[in-house]
């Protein structure tokens, strides 16, 4: 599937306005967007009706009828959803990088940018909902387990989403564009490996509150293997200094080389 | 021979020729404009990431100072709040500086942390547990952000922008913030004790913190110290930044030594 997409890189050259342009450009990442959002949306939606009425006791039927299938249900989702991406994702790869053309290589790349805009919207998300909802919850209602509704919220939702979405898109760009192809980007498997790292630290964090510290003080040492592992982070600087030195060359050369198409009209996205 | 042409004759003929191209692309309207709708991509996503690892970083190391009222102490809370701030900035202000020279992260990250701080307890703190948001207001940090980065522009030093602008973000905490919470320290008497506002609030509010609470805050030999506590701690905050702040730029140091592909993972 990929081979027929190197040989076909769409030249639209219709008159449309600049908006439409702009949406057909950008549609990836609004569909997508829009879809996670309405997800984050109405799961907040059911956290904050579902918590305090009938989450607050593990053992009560009404959190095993109401929060344990939500539990098994993105589990399970998130599983699939990885798997099946990542392995469609490596079974259409492309085979031969000499066959993919400047223009072709660059389209990747914005659609490499794509992805990463709609993660990181997620990413935000996940900031300003998910982050202090425990921190708040903790505060008020004493840890019975470890399956809390903020912890079915975030732990195993919030961020395994996260990692859902890397670990495809860090397949796809090492199989789809030459510069990664057939060797693997460190600063990316930095990213991708500390982000995914945060869920095994769970065992770590859940395993010290029930043998040496009940409390839920927030910044106290059980917690900072999440924070040694969201230093990942760090490694976007050098990460983004190779797509963009492969996009500066690509763009100056694309650019130079044409003459009636403009580049705009050649993103395939 | 000028400088230009020795480093030309180090580079490959592919070289020199992208390097024109890539010169020639300047004066290019449309690869200006796919320059910066780049540029426009690249800091939605790298602030929405920043977004989350400042607040991680934050939340999981002085959150807690920073969630409520009566935590604001002076002896804690200053240095604190700093240190683990400059923890965060320091790999990425090398990286952007070093590679792009681009002296932006302190600013973007105290903003980006502010942004979410409120969000948050709006939306975690007062529409999810009910607490009332003059409880758990977000400090601010962004001037700090401000006076480290323009001490980078001014002086286009690292080492010098750590000494001066990583003292001042750790010793000006406390006065930044006042104006947001000096209402709190207002003493009131309740049953015959002196209180400030903000303790009488979080004994109103027990939360399960409130034995940690107690055992961290306000005790030691420094109180005898008397008024004289919050700029001795402030003094103590600015070489605290300063420490923190070079150990986390070699850091970065080293991170950005790392841009490089690997044949396999070993």
């Amino acid at each position: 599937m990929a081979q027929t997409n190197t040989a076909t890189v769409a030249l639209d050259s219709g008159a449309e306005s600049k908006l439409a342009g702009h949406f057909r450009r950008n549609r990836i990442v609004y569909i997508l967007a829009s879809i996670l959002l309405g997800i984050g949306l109405a799961y907040r939606i059911y956290l904050n009706t579902m918590a305090f009425s009938v989450g607050t006791d593990f053992y009560s039927p009404e959190f095993q009828k109401y929060w344990m299938p939500v539990l098994y249900g993105e589990v399970l989702f998130l599983g699939l959803f990885t798997v099946c991406t990542s392995v469609y994702v490596w079974l259409t790869r492309e085979r031969d990088a000499s066959a993919i053309s400047p223009e072709l290589e660059l389209s990747r790349y914005w659609k490499l940018l794509s992805f990463l805009t709609v993660i990181g919207i997620w990413v935000a998300a996940i900031a300003t909902n998910a982050v202090e909802s425990d921190a708040a919850w903790h505060q008020v209602t004493i840890r019975d387990t470890d399956f809390t509704p903020t912890h079915i919220f975030i732990f195993y939702f919030a961020l395994p989403a996260l990692t859902a979405f890397l670990i495809p898109t860090f397949i796809w760009a090492h199989t789809r564009i030459p510069a990664f192809m057939n060797k693997i980007s460190i600063p990316f498997l930095c990213v991708v490996l500390g982000i995914f790292m945060i869920m095994p630290n769970y065992g770590f964090n859940e395993w010290g509150h029930t043998f040496f510290y009940a409390e839920e003080l927030f910044a106290a040492p059980v917690h900072w293997g999440f924070v040694f592992l969201g230093w990942s982070l760090f490694f976007l600087v050098p990460l983004g200094v190779q797509i963009f030195t492969n996009m500066g060359r690509l763009i100056a050369q694309t650019t130079a080389t044409e003459s009636t198409a403009s580049t705009e009209e050649r993103q395939v996205i | 021979m000028s400088e230009q042409s020795v480093s030309t004759e180090l580079m490959s003929e592919n070289e020199v020729r992208q390097r024109r191209l890539d010169v020639k692309s300047l004066d290019n309207p449309k690869a200006m404009k796919l320059y910066r709708r780049f540029d426009g991509i690249f800091i939605l996503v790298l602030f929405s990431f920043l977004a989350l690892g400042v607040q991680i970083q934050f939340t999981l190391t002085a959150g807690d100072w920073d969630y409520w009222i009566d935590w604001r102490d002076r002896r804690w809370w200053p240095v604190v709040a700093p240190m683990t701030l400059l923890m965060f900035i320091g790999p990425l202000a090398y990286g952007l500086w070093y590679r792009l020279r681009l002296p932006v992260v302190a600013t973007a990250v105290t903003t980006l942390l502010c942004l979410t701080s409120w969000l948050s307890r709006y939306l975690n703190f007062y529409e999810f547990t009910y607490f009332p948001m003059s409880f758990v207001p977000a400090s601010t940090y962004i001037g700090l952000g401000i006076l480290l980065d323009c001490s980078l522009i001014m002086t286009r030093s690292l080492i010098i922008s750590c000494i001066i602008g990583g003292g001042l973000f750790g010793a000006l905490v406390w006065p930044l913030n006042w104006p947001i919470f000096a209402a709190s320290k207002v003493p009131v008497e309740f049953n015959g004790m002196l209180l400030s506002m903000a303790d009488l609030m979080g004994f109103q509010y027990i939360r399960t913190t409130t034995p940690e609470y107690l055992r961290i805050i306000e005790e030691s030999t420094l109180r005898t110290f008397g008024g004289s506590v919050t700029p001795l701690t402030a003094v103590f905050a600015g070489l605290v930044g300063i420490v923190v702040y070079a150990l986390f730029l070699l850091l970065g140091k080293w991170i950005n030594g790392l841009d490089k592909y690997a044949k396999r993972i070993a």
